[in-house]
């Protein structure tokens, strides 16, 4: 665990250890973090985050398990080997609202979403104009129906930037993000909100005024006509030179290869 | 003197009417009453509501076999294994109707079903679009002054199916050390009738050695049916995990028609009992792979 303050940026990374490396920046002691289903990247990100600049972030595996000690990333992020030697079990399905609900706790909740649109709101519902008619049904809103409403910081991640995952309008808002843009999300009486999305060419943030998605950093190699290429709205034309994103460096890459996923789970989510 | 509950899974599934509302212990790859939703099948089940929290394997094998016409639900996915591809077809074909809550919803829902109330809100949803295409759910402003919430109306499902570690034969339900999972604490309360697995029916000196782990009370308990492995293909903890071939090898067949009949022959429709199924799926050897988690 030692010298991860003083290691220098990877000369040998994959996209999966960046937007794991950044997520983890996100997380911080005294915050608690909890996961859901299939979710390798913020599992690692938040064990990452443990390993080096948070060791008192809590984490609640899979909502259900309170400081985990798993062997490694197994292959569900929802079963009972990533909540191993945990020191309590939560009751997922009651207990855990309460605690989520409260808004002391659990303030900042990852979101994968089927589509996301430029204001951040996020559909896991259904694909088509009808939703009693779909064209087609999507897995369905899970917690993130509650989790984009409640308050909380909410930190997307996506590890296919394209036209059919960032689209202008979502078919159906199934997570409330900052809505119609501007202050329409504090008009609803809704406090939180979008404050990230890490994908795998860039990382966006919302403008503070307008609420619309804007790229934040690249991904080395990675230029803003690529992004707009891979986004289906128009993003802002960036004012002056864009920031590239900070690299993983050779120990937190080192932690995620040999200490965190050795079985690579998290290239599932890359079509790996 | 408490009323006995023993049952057979034949007579407890037959409980279950054409159209009733079935509750579902369910999650993604886990502890779902797996024995009673194949009994259900068998039995040649229609046009069931199904309530779920996260449906899986069981959700894609009601719908392969057409025995639901309407979810009720946060979500139906088999985690790693994707998507349920017969679920999802037979919704957009219009077969099946789906009522999409969040997970704070349709615990309010359930909840206000169990307590007799009304309804019971909720602050999830708020500027989402799942509200404005449910009649169940409504924007209330708070009587109190404060911001509005989301009224759910009472859910009361006609029966609840739940798996479980041990049960005494009078329908008193014990779990073991794990993580409780993850309907228990509603899903039997608002539904008018409970229906139980469990791994191993027990004395009841066993669950009066630890009271603690006692789950469900037998009062409200109608039958209880012992099944071992009745959560397989899905997981149990602490005892096995989900088995990750019959996952692989349903996904193969879901993608065709015939090989979704030939599937539900072999393993459903086709074995006589929970016990011929047990044995087609690998017996007493499949079983002992399944309690190493790593595994299965």
């Amino acid at each position: 665990m030692s010298g991860w303050q003083n290691s220098p940026p990877a000369d040998d990374w994959t996209i999966d250890e960046l937007m794991i490396a950044r997520l983890a920046d996100c997380f911080a002691d005294g915050d608690q973090a909890c996961n859901g289903m299939a979710s390798f990247v913020p599992v690692s990100a938040f064990w990452l985050a443990r390993l080096t600049h948070a060791p008192d972030l809590v984490w609640l595996a899979g909502a259900v398990g309170l400081e985990p000690r798993p062997d490694r990333v197994p292959a569900s992020t929802l079963e009972a080997p990533l909540w191993r030697d945990s020191i309590m079990y939560v009751e997922q399905y009651g207990d855990f609202w309460n605690f989520a609900l409260n808004g002391r706790w659990l303030t900042k909740f990852c979101v994968g979403a089927a589509q996301l649109d430029r204001y951040g709101n996020g559909n896991n519902s259904v694909i088509g104009a009808d939703y009693h008619n779909p064209r087609v049904r999507l897995p369905g809103t899970a917690g993130l129906g509650d989790m984009g409403s409640i308050g909380k910081a909410l930190y997307y991640w996506n590890p296919n930037h394209n036209p059919r995952s960032l689209v202008e309008k979502v078919d159906f808002v199934s997570c409330a993000g900052y809505l119609g843009g501007g202050s329409e999300r504090a008009d609803a009486g809704l406090e939180g909100g979008p404050e990230l999305v890490i994908t795998n060419l860039c990382v966006l943030d919302f403008h503070p005024d307008t609420r619309h998605m804007q790229v934040a950093s690249l991904h080395p190699g990675v230029t803003f006509e690529q992004v707009q290429e891979a986004t289906g709205f128009e993003l802002p034309a960036p004012e002056g030179q864009l920031p590239t994103t900070a690299l993983p460096t050779a120990e937190q890459v080192r932690l995620i290869r040999d200490v965190i996923d050795p079985d690579n789970m998290r290239r599932r989510e890359f079509g790996g | 003197m408490s009323a006995e509950k023993l049952s057979t899974l034949e007579d407890a599934a037959a409980l279950v009417r054409d159209g009733d509302t079935v509750a579902i212990q369910n999650m993604a790859t886990q502890a779902a009453p797996m024995a009673l939703v194949r009994e259900l099948i068998r039995q040649g089940r229609r046009d069931l509501g199904v309530v779920c929290l996260v449906g899986g394997i069981s959700v894609d094998w009601l719908a392969a076999a057409g025995a639901m016409n309407r979810l009720i639900g946060a979500a139906v996915s088999m985690e790693q294994f994707g998507l349920c591809q017969r679920y999802r077809k037979a919704v957009e074909a219009g077969a099946i109707r789906v009522e999409e809550l969040s997970e704070t919803a349709l615990n309010a829902r359930l909840g206000a079903g169990a307590r007799n109330l009304p309804f019971l809100p909720t602050r999830g949803l708020i500027g989402t679009d799942l509200i404005d295409v449910n009649d169940n759910l409504l924007m209330l402003d708070d009587p109190f002054g404060g911001p509005s919430v989301v009224a759910c109306k009472a859910l009361v499902p006609d029966v609840a199916l739940v798996h479980a570690h041990k049960a005494d034969r009078f329908g008193n339900i014990g779990y073991e050390p794990t993580a409780l999972w993850p309907d228990l604490g509603i899903m039997p309360k608002a539904a008018t009738t409970v229906i139980v697995t469990a791994e191993e029916i027990v004395d009841s000196e066993v669950l009066r050695a630890n009271p603690d782990r006692t789950v469900l009370p037998g009062f409200m308990v109608d039958a209880v049916v012992e099944a071992p492995f009745g959560a397989h293909p899905t997981s149990f903890s602490p005892r096995y995990g989900y088995d990750t071939a019959m996952h692989l090898e349903w996904i193969g067949a879901a993608r065709d028609d015939e090989a979704v009949a030939g599937f539900m022959e072999k393993y459903v429709t086709g074995p006589a009992d929970h016990a011929a199924y047990l044995e087609i799926v690998g017996g007493t050897e499949r079983q002992a792979a399944l309690t190493d988690w790593e595994a299965s």
